[in-house]
Parts: structure tokens; sequence; C-alpha cells
């Protein structure tokens, strides 16, 4: 409801209605000034056509007469409307024996002397049937005005319509844009100045976004590539000094450390690298992978992987549904996954897998308490002191959840870090 | 046993050749698309280290080259890239072995070994190393004839150390070794100790000579 042409439209109906309920009213109140005021016109016209023309021949015994023939302007003896105010027009109800019913009129009394005797005049306008068609007049103007603003509202709304077209057409395809797909929306072409002008801001946008995603995408692939030839001359030449028949305590013991940073920063590379790939969607190959199968092959590894910590890992796995996945890109979350819940473990710890149905849940114990989610699957972001660690681990866990479409979520309960995959 | 490495780093070509000879074998390296496709043409190599990206040329062709030539030559190729596909692709050309850099000149050296080997024996082969008897299909190992039961990684892990005999192998490399597919996701070599110490004490107790030397915690070597 709260599109942008609902709202002008309702704007446009408060506006209308306001209009309409404040000018009939007013059209009516106008009407009936001027008509009154005519009316009150007519009756002195009449008074004064009686002074002028009837009443210098007018004599006493005339009067009976006059008073049978002239029903609105009649001559009364003088003491018999002495209360009520003389030379004004006023408005008085008479009964009208013709209708029969009480009807309003306007009035007006004026002292008249006819040979000598005072009289009182009464010259009266009936009100009833202008006020009829004031009514009626009244009820057209308001149909009409009516009519006009519900023709005003349906030719607005198709205008509008029509004119938001390109818009309406423009915010669609945005919104079915997607920057992996690396595709640029062509829009439709328009002749209205400021929808040119916001199509052309917005192909500018996506393709300078386009191709900044593209050049990031082949830096990170390129350089990992790039890095692995120096990592493999570095390796090989900790090779070498390892043959050396000279070599003492104190130097193995740096070459343990140097091994061990190179191999990090390898498994960092791999990742990043693969990441990349991920991105790059190279791995669009899909097959039936049974994810129990995934995570029992490689508990053995695990298992023994976590021997020197002394871990406790259970599994409680239970008819886990066949999904149409990357198998490789299943084996590496799965693997992550297990591998984080042993490297952020602690002394004689506990690592639960638990999968059902609908997801895997991985859960650990660990010195830590709950960590932050919003910054977990970030790239480089680390939590732990553990120095192998490659900060890739979550991003890379995310990112393949992302890329099959599932959800990944970290819960902190009794004392264990779990993640859950929802498939 | 000749051996020609393909490799435009002549850092890493000159490790690689230099590891190897320690092992006896034959080094010669080609730092060119245009110099090991003249050297292929002329000579025999029991194994060809192949870079498959070279800056004057694919790897890949003169693996093409040496196919169609019907050359019996073993080919191992070593690539910056580690992908599935790249692996197949070689694989199906018919390479040997694929290694994907960065690797530890233990792992070449053991994947140079077994592959001669392989074209050697045709796989119905023995590995003789005084007392000791592994029978390659069998995976079975014997001291003083007498059958020694191992596990499937301490089997790996005994092949490993004798595809480099006399060359200390890195922790690291065997951690990396023995993990497989899984060697991304290893946390820490703390497990090879327990795995080399099960090895050593079922081989002396079997009546082997101590051969397994530890070089100060960092690296082992299987001495003759």
């Amino acid at each position: 409801m709260n599109k942008l042409l609902n709202r002008s439209l309702l704007y446009y109906l408060v506006l209308s209605t306001v209009v309409l309920a404040l000018s009939g009213p007013c059209f009516y109140w106008l009407i009936e000034k001027l008509y009154l005021d005519d009316v009150d016109e007519a009756i002195l016209l009449h008074k004064d056509e009686f002074f002028k023309k009837s009443l210098p021949g007018l004599k006493l015994s005339d009067v009976p007469q006059w008073n049978r023939f002239n029903r609105d302007i009649q001559i009364y003896e003088g003491k018999k409307v002495t209360d009520k105010p003389k030379d004004k027009i006023i408005r008085e109800i008479f009964f009208d024996d013709m209708a029969p019913e009480y009807e309003p009129y306007h009035v007006l009394y004026k002292p008249v002397t006819i040979q000598g005797k005072s009289f009182t005049l009464m010259v009266r306008l009936n009100l009833v049937e202008s006020e009829d068609l004031m009514v009626t007049l009244t009820w057209l103007y308001v149909g009409f005005l009516f009519l006009l603003l519900l023709a005003n509202f349906y030719v607005t709304r198709l205008i509008s319509n029509r004119l938001w077209q390109p818009f309406y057409d423009t915010l669609e395809k945005i919104e079915k844009f997607n920057i992996e797909q690396q595709n640029v929306p062509q829009f439709t072409k328009s002749v209205i100045e400021e929808f040119k002008k916001l199509n052309q801001a917005i192909s500018k946008l996506i393709s300078d976004n386009v191709k900044a995603f593209r050049i990031q995408k082949e830096f990170t692939e390129n350089a990992s590539h790039e890095l692995q030839t120096p990592l493999a001359v570095f390796q090989s030449k900790l090779d070498m000094l390892l043959q050396e028949p000279e070599l003492n305590q104190n130097q193995a013991a740096i070459l343990l450390s140097l091994y061990e940073a190179a191999s990090r920063l390898s498994r960092m590379n791999k990742n990043l690298l693969l990441l990349a790939k991920i991105e790059n969607n190279q791995y669009s190959i899909l097959e039936p992978v049974d994810i129990s199968g995934v995570v029992n092959e490689v508990i053995p590894y695990f298992k023994e992987q976590s021997i020197s910590r002394n871990l406790q890992i259970s599994t409680n796995i239970t008819n886990m549904s066949v999904l149409n996945a990357s198998r490789p890109l299943v084996e590496i979350l799965v693997n992550n996954l297990i591998l984080n819940a042993i490297s952020h473990n602690r002394l004689n710890g506990r690592i639960d897998i638990q999968g059902t149905i609908e997801e895997l849940s991985i859960s650990n114990t660990s010195d830590q308490t709950a960590l932050n989610a919003d910054h977990l699957f970030k790239r480089f972001s680390k939590f732990s002191k553990s120095t192998s660690s490659s900060g890739l681990g979550l991003s890379l866990i995310q990112q393949i959840c992302n890329y099959h479409h599932w959800q990944v979520k970290y819960f902190y309960k009794n004392d264990m870090h779990s993640f859950t995959i929802i498939f | 046993m000749k051996i020609l490495i393909v490799e435009d780093e002549i850092e890493l070509a000159s490790s690689i050749a230099s590891y190897l000879q320690a092992e006896k074998y034959v080094c010669e390296t080609a730092t060119s698309f245009r110099e090991a496709y003249d050297k292929i043409g002329l000579f025999y190599y029991d194994c060809i280290l192949l870079d498959i990206m070279l800056p004057d040329g694919d790897g890949i062709k003169l693996l093409e080259e040496l196919k169609k030539e019907k050359k019996q030559d073993g080919v191992i190729i070593i690539s910056a890239k580690d992908s599935l596909e790249d692996k197949i692709a070689g694989l199906k050309i018919g390479a040997d072995d694929y290694l994907a850099k960065p690797f530890h000149l233990s792992e070449l050296g053991a994947r140079i070994y077994s592959l001669i080997r392989r074209k050697q024996f045709d796989n119905s082969n023995q590995i003789k190393i005084n007392e000791i008897i592994i029978d390659l299909p069998s995976k079975m190992l014997t001291i003083h004839d007498n059958p020694v039961e191992l596990t499937k990684t301490e089997f790996d892990l005994l092949l490993f150390l004798i595809g480099n005999k006399n060359r200390v192998i890195s922790k690291a490399a065997v951690a990396e070794h023995l993990s497989g597919d899984m060697a991304n996701t290893m946390d820490n070599f703390d497990f090879v100790y327990s795995h080399i110490k099960n090895l050593k004490r079922k081989l002396t107790e079997a009546g082997s000579e101590d051969y397994i030397k530890t070089i100060y915690g960092t690296g082992y070597k299987f001495q003759l």
C-alpha cells in the first residue's frame, strides 16, 4: 500500500474530500444568499409598486376586495399587527392552506395610510419552492464535482502508471541483479530526462561494481597462483637445509618453526584460492552427496588428530538425507567444521556431531566464551590464540553454505560452541 | 636412473636436482619449453618432472608430444594449479602423477621412487633392504622372514621413509603425506611422532636394525 502511486493518490483523495465537503455547503450558502437578496429586492419592488401604482387610487371600501385577490400583498388594519417590526424584511412561517402545511416566507410590514386611516401593508414571498431548487442545484454541483474528481483520480492513476513504467522496469531489473552473475542489466530506453539519467547512473554504477568485483576475484586467484612457486622454492630450500649433516639442535628448532610457518602459508594460500574458485563458480558440478557418509569417512582421521588433546568425539547421525551438492565442497565443509571444533577445543574436551534430516550440527567445548556471531564469518577475523588458524576456515564454511543455499548458524549453549548447517 | 627436471624457476629446479642427486639419480634441468623439447627428443629419461606453465609454451604440449612418439618416459606434472580438473586433464593425456606446488622434496622423492619401481617391475615387486622385505602388491612386511603387522598409516610411513632413504624428511612433509587430501585441515604435526614411535618399535621388536633416525624432533631419516 505504501507505493509511490498509492501515496500520491491518497493525498489527492484527501484533498478532493476536503474540497467536496467544504465547497458543497459554501455553494449552498452562496446560492441561498443570492436568492434571498433577490427575494428581498422583489418584496421591495412589490412595495414600491403598491405605493406608486395602487395606493393613490385605493379607497377604504376597496381594502377587503384587495385582500381577496392578493394573497401575498395584504393590507391589515393598524392594530392587528402592532407586534411586528416595521420597515424591515423578516422571516416568518405561515400556514399555507393550499399545500397545506407551514411554509417559510420573507415578509415586509409597512405602515400605510388610506384615506386618513392607518393600516399595515404586508408584502411576502414564499421561500419553499426556491429552497427545493437550491438543494437540487447544490446536489447537481456536488455530483458534477464528484464525477470530475473521480475521473481525475482514474486518469491520474492511469497516467502515473504509464509515466512511472520505466522507473518500475528499472527497479525490477536492479532487484534481479546479482553481482556474481556478472551481467549488467539492459534498461528499457526512456524519453523522459530523469529516467534516462537514472538508468545511465545505475548502469554506470553497476558496471563499475561488476568490474571491481571481477578484478578483485582475478586478483585473489592470480595472487594465490603466483604465490605457489615462491612458496615451493621456500619449502624446497628448507628441505635442503634439513639435509645439512652439521645441523645442530638450535638450528633444527628454527627449521621446525619455519616449516610450520610455511605450512600455514601454503594452507592459507590454498584456502584463498578455494574461496576465489567458489566465487568464480568453478564447482558447478552437482551430484547426490550422502552427507553422513562424508562425515563418517573423515571421523577416524580426526580422531587421530585429536589424540594429542585427548578429545572425545561422539557422533549421533540419524537418517541424514542425500543432497544434490558439490562433493569436494561438502568434504571441505565437513573437514573445516570438525577441524575448527578440534583446534579451538581445550584439553580433555568434547566434540558432538549431530546429523538429522535437515541439519548437521557440530559442537565443541572450549576455553573461550561465546563468540561475536556478527564478525565470525568474515575473512581473517581471528578469535583464538591458536596460531595455526588461517582466519579463513569459517568464511570458507559460509561461502560453501551460500553456494548450496544452506544456512550456517552459530550458537553458544551449555558451555558448548556449536555450528549448525541447515539444509 | 635419469631424471629430467622441466622447471623455469631455477632455484626450485636446483633444489630438486640436488635433493635427487643424493639418491644417485642423474638429473638434468631444462628451464624452457624449447630446451625441454630438444632434450626429450634426444634422450630417454626414467622420469620427467614437468612444470606445465613455462614462459615459452604449454608443458602439456610436451606431454602430448611424448605420447605421440610413444615414448615410455614416466612423467610427473608439477603445477601451481591445484584443481581437480587440471589433475584429471594431465593424467588423461598420460602423466603418471600430478603434484601441486608447493610440495616437499621428500614427497616428490617418494613419488619418483614409486613411479620408477612401477615402471620397472610392473607392480609385482618387492623392496628388499637387508633384513626387511616389503611386498608391494600385497602390502606385506616381513623381517627376517617373519611377517610384521603394520597399520595402513604405518605402512605408508615406512614406504615414504624408504622412498627418501638416506635423506632427512621434515616432520611437516610426513604430516602432509599421511594426511593426503586432508592436509589442508591439518592443525599440527604432533600426530606424526606417535606413528614414527610405533613404527620404530614394531621394526626393532621384529629384530630389524633401528634404521629410523630422528633429527632433533624436526625430521626423520631412514639411514642405511
